[in-house]
């Protein structure tokens, strides 16, 4: 169901949206935005806005403005290292996957949280691979056991090594994105083949409320000069780092994602930019970032309708939990704001599947439970059809007052169509459930996790390509066995585990 | 030939499953044999298929409609004690209740197991069930209810049942539905209880 059309659920008006888009150009204006990197600044000089050298503010004109909307493609299609798992972003086509980043793991051996290692990202991206309903794979968490200076090509060798799923990821230096580019070119066959077919993409982001950050900024234009799909994300946390009104932060929100698309486009004309948000909101009981309130399904809801409105694809945020481990709460709230900003249209919904507390947390179990809940949504998107055929005016006036329709032909051709399959909630009788073992949601989830790592092995990269990176990139410890590729980490990591590190 | 009128049926291809059972016979294959072998073991895994969660309802109603088909034209060739069916079964629903969805969910799961179901409808009074096992002489007779009130007309049923020397050594009587328990099954004197249509077909096959 990956790429239904949705848009059913608008919490804008029509002169809602007016209101904010005027708010947020005016904004624009003033205060303006503060870039903080000297090359973006010089650059928004040069094309026509008001530069304070002083106070690094940036006044951006409508004008630049309404180009930076038309120079950017309203269609963008994040590819996947095979096509099946190609992601058309456009209008108000969903999908949802992974988000990042995060630092722990709940340890499915021992309950435990833990640091999160590169073993993690081959197997996160591996069980990623396994699980249909999971549309892409957004680097999910950092390798705790890589040199810094490593981290980007790893992170991003490793999930592409394990999943044919679109890999998209943050970067965190120039020479990184360099070399994560000069992988994937390796891997797609050449430079041009990579940008036919980009299945990987790069996120950077805003400093809330209304700052261009020299490192992030100058990622976002090294990203965009080689044109690469790129995201620039707004991140207000209403109350704090936005207005506590949830149109304030919208308008906030839209404001810095719309200066992102600027300097995207000012960087290179026409390179695939992606309109992104990760607002949510702050607890105003302990000042705490969380991840699963209501308010941030709707502004990332509202969100989604801004850019549907300036034809932009839409990066957004939902399907997160503040909860510490897959319980009821987790449930309940990655399921709230899923749905409705799946219902809205939002194009690429990241951290919809694996995160909990406070998107600092992954789990293997809460993977697999997330995998079901974004089907349910998908299936709510995917709506009603009414089609003759549908309809069944047929079928009902032959089967009768008082007949069944468990025998027609119009319900086997039906079944395995119009309603959703699951394959984690429990359907069972109590009697078969408690033969079972009367397990809970998570403890299947995570036998479910189990079974995939355990039998699941992803379309491997051709060894010749593979044998051409490992003399390239000695970092990344690639290592043949007869299992096939593999790090030479993996003894370590498997010790610094046993240690509870 | 065996393997293709197993994966027909298997496949609920009606027209399919009788094409191929003529050209077996024509070949001068043993009926018994074709029934055995090829119709008999087809449906086996429809069922495993169908516990495991892998088939839905209306797909194991076709695969139980293909193999009807099969036993049909075998039928006139097997011999008088060359039963085609694993037992047989009469089913209804009990007096004063007209729900019938969970008693054909069992009617077709045990069909599609390969046994005689006869089908005696919905509001079937103690006389009528009486009148069946006296006529049919079944393996076993099953009663359904769906409302805690007519959960009653099962005591009253299997009572009368019993009071009319019916429920000799070979009978059993099965009962289910919502409100039926294993407790209220064993209160009222049934010899089995299922609480699903899966169950149902299991339990025959252990006592079977």
């Amino acid at each position: 169901m990956r790429g239904l059309e949705a848009g059913q659920y608008r919490p804008l008006t029509e002169s809602d949206i007016h209101s904010i888009n005027e708010t947020s150009i005016d904004i624009l204006q003033e205060p303006g935005v503060q870039c903080n990197n000297i090359r973006a600044l010089d650059m928004f000089e040069k094309n026509g806005a008001v530069v304070d050298r002083e106070t690094k503010k940036v006044r951006i004109p409508r004008g630049m403005l309404e180009d930076a909307i038309a120079s950017a493609p309203s269609r963008v299609t994040l590819c996947g290292r095979n096509d099946k798992d190609d992601l058309l972003l456009e209008g108000k086509r969903t999908h949802l996957g992974t988000g990042g980043t995060v630092l722990n793991v709940l340890d499915m051996e021992t309950g435990k949280r833990r640091q999160t290692v590169i073993e993690d990202m081959k197997n996160f991206a591996r069980l990623v691979d396994a699980l249909d309903n999971v549309h892409f794979f957004m680097l999910p968490l950092y390798p705790n056991d890589i040199d810094v200076e490593d981290v980007d090509v790893n992170r991003f060798w490793w999930a592409m090594a394990n999943t044919t799923k679109h890999v998209m990821g943050g970067v965190y230096t120039i020479d990184g994105v360099r070399n994560v580019i000069n992988i994937a070119e390796h891997v797609a066959g050449s430079a041009n083949k990579l940008r036919e077919r980009p299945f990987i993409s790069m996120v950077t982001c805003m400093m809330s409320p209304l700052i261009i950050d020299d490192t992030y900024g100058g990622l976002l234009m090294e990203v965009a000069s080689h044109g690469i799909p790129v995201v620039c994300p707004a991140e207000p946390l209403a109350g704090a780092t936005g207005p506590i009104t949830l149109a304030g932060t919208v308008a906030v929100s839209n404001a810095e994602s719309l200066a992102g698309v600027v300097l995207a486009q000012l960087t290179n004309r026409g390179t695939p930019t992606i309109y992104g948000t990760v607002a949510t909101t702050m607890d105003m009981k302990s000042g705490y970032y969380l991840s699963g309130s209501i308010e941030s399904g709707l502004i990332n809801a509202a969100c989604a309708q801004m850019a549907q409105f300036y034809q932009l694809p839409v990066y957004a945020t939902a399907g997160m939990s503040d909860s510490k481990l897959p319980d009821i709460q987790a449930g309940y709230e990655k399921m709230a704001t899923n749905i409705i900003t799946a219902l809205a249209g939002a194009n690429y919904i990241h951290d919809a599947a694996g995160f909990l507390e406070f998107c600092t947390t992954i789990s293997y179990e809460q993977m697999v439970i997330d995998d079901e809940i974004i089907g349910i949504c998908m299936r709510a998107v995917k709506g009603i059809d009414t089609s003759l055929d549908s309809l069944a005016r047929d079928v009902i006036k032959s089967v009768g007052a008082g007949g069944n329709f468990l025998t027609s032909t119009h319900t086997m051709k039906y079944c395995r169509s119009e309603f959703l399959n699951l394959s984690l909630g429990d359907r069972k009788s109590r009697k078969r459930w408690e033969k079972d073992g009367a397990k809970d949601c998570a403890e299947r989830a995570k036998e479910k996790a189990r079974r995939i790592l355990a039998e699941h092995s992803p379309e491997p990269i051709p060894s010749e390509i593979l044998e051409n990176i490992r003399s390239v990139y000695p970092q990344l410890n690639i290592q043949y066995s007869s299992g096939g590729v593999q790090s030479l980490n993996n003894r370590r990591i498997n010790k610094r585990q046993q240690d509870g590190c | 030939m065996y393997q293709k009128i197993s994966l027909a049926v298997q496949e609920g291809e009606i027209e399919e499953v009788d094409q191929l059972t003529i050209k077996s016979l024509e070949k001068g294959n043993d009926p018994l044999d074709v029934l055995n072998n090829a119709l008999m073991s087809g449906i086996e895994i429809v069922g495993q298929k169908f516990a495991d969660g892998e088939l839905f309802i209306p797909e194991v109603m076709m695969c139980a409609q293909a193999l009807q088909a099969g036993i049909d034209r075998l039928n006139p060739f097997l011999k008088q004690d060359e039963n085609p069916h694993r037992a047989k079964i009469v089913i209804g629903t009990v007096a004063n209740d007209v729900h019938d969805l969970g008693k054909n969910l069992v009617k077709m799961m045990l069909t599609a197991n390969g046994y005689e179901v006869i089908d005696m409808g919905v509001n079937v009074s103690a006389e009528e069930f009486a009148g069946a096992v006296r006529g049919h002489n079944p393996d076993v007779v099953g009663m359904s209810a769906l409302i805690t009130t007519t959960m009653l007309e099962m005591s009253k049923t299997i009572e009368y049942i019993k009071t009319q020397g019916l429920h000799n050594g070979s009978l059993k009587i099965l009962v289910g539905g919502a409100p039926v328990t294993e407790k209220f099954a064993k209160e009222i004197g049934a010899d089995l209880y299922a609480d699903d249509a899966i169950e149902a077909a299991r339990i025959l096959r252990e006592i079977l």
